[in-house]
């Protein structure tokens, strides 16, 4: 029964991974950073993270994202974010575009079962338009001895007086190695509306002090189809104190 | 719409399937944090068998059990507990260590 339940939980890992990235398709930039499920209490964070999208189609060139982000736990099982999202097109300013809010609920404890569950919640207000996003992902961790593999699979709903009411999906899967604190190697893929991309990543940590961790990831995500940006480069910094 | 729908239902089936029994009942093993040391500072476990470690702290300060090597990090708050699964280990050595006092708080898992 037991090897039974494990196995069930496998093919649905691999279901999940499979058969929601070929049907899922949403717009708006997908590429971003992959979420684990897991919270610490007493945690507090500072997060900087942007993409930098560059395409041959001059509509989708020199696009650049930033979000800033500061964030606290209150338990074990829950995290919260607030973010102010800027956003640059070409030459022209850098503008700050929205503002977002953040809830992740870890479900189960790390290693107890096959996989490890999470949930986000975030919703997103447009500062100069009437548009709002509501979203919901559901966060997966399976350790394969130094190998971690982490899948996000994700449902959001779009509306107000700017925009015509949508429900999306998205996919973003990550296949870690983990090489050493100081630097980990990763493959990650992205599905969305206008955009399928996979590429390599680098992520690693750093202690400045007792207590404190630097968290960095930096990569570039290639499109694998017309409809996607040749390239999308994305970077984080995460100072926890 | 379809896709969404095939999507939720897969989701649906997730989260109800996240209720299963996953493991039969793991091997428990205790360790206490008292004056920033873990007691004992060194344990045994078997080796291919994923184990299910209690930290009790006993101090009045949180600290959090941490180690690269077994990919873990787990705040236990100041006169609480906190559960933590590891494994299966491979036979060798696993280093832990307390983040918030890394000098006196250490420790080793030995999967044999």
């Amino acid at each position: 029964m037991v090897r039974r339940a494990a196995g069930l939980q496998s093919g649905l890992f691999c279901l999940l991974v499979m058969g929601i990235g070929s049907v899922a398709r949403a717009d708006g930039p997908v590429v971003d950073k992959v979420y684990d499920p897991y919270v610490q209490p007493l945690e507090r964070e500072i997060e900087l993270r942007g993409i930098v999208q560059n395409d041959s189609n001059a509509t989708r060139d020199e696009i650049q994202l930033y979000q800033l982000g500061v964030g606290r736990s209150w338990s074990d099982k829950w995290w919260t974010e607030a973010y102010f999202i800027g956003k640059q097109v070409g030459d022209g300013g850098f503008a700050l575009q929205a503002f977002e809010l953040e809830a992740k609920w870890q479900m189960t404890e790390q290693g107890e079962y096959w996989a490890d569950w999470g949930l986000l919640f975030e919703l997103e207000r447009e500062r100069q338009v009437d548009i709002f996003e509501l979203s919901t992902r559901l966060l997966v961790v399976k350790e394969w001895g130094r190998w971690v593999t982490t899948a996000n699979v994700g449902v959001n709903y779009e509306w107000g007086d700017d925009i015509v009411k949508e429900w999306k999906t998205s996919l973003a899967v990550q296949g870690r190695y983990r090489l050493s604190r100081a630097i980990e190697p990763a493959l990650e893929l992205y599905v969305g509306q206008n955009h399928a991309g996979i590429g390599p990543v680098l992520t690693g940590e750093f202690r400045p002090g007792i207590g404190k961790k630097l968290n960095w990831e930096f990569g570039v995500i290639i499109g694998v189809d017309g409809n996607s940006p040749d390239q999308t480069w994305r970077g984080l910094i995460e100072y926890e104190f | 719409m379809a896709a969404l729908y095939r999507s939720g239902s897969l989701l649906l089936l997730v989260l109800s399937l996240t209720a299963l029994p996953a493991a039969a009942a793991k091997p428990e093993f205790k360790i206490e944090i008292r004056n920033h040391l873990f007691e004992p500072s060194e344990l045994v476990v078997p080796a291919n068998t994923k184990i299910k470690l209690i930290v009790y702290n006993r101090d009045s300060t949180a600290e959090e059990f941490e180690s690269y090597e077994l990919n873990r990090e787990k705040v236990v708050m100041g006169n609480r507990k906190a559960v933590i699964f590891i494994g299966p280990l491979k036979p060798g050595t696993y280093p832990f260590f307390g983040e918030f006092h890394p000098n006196t708080a250490q420790g080793i898992i030995i999967a044999e």
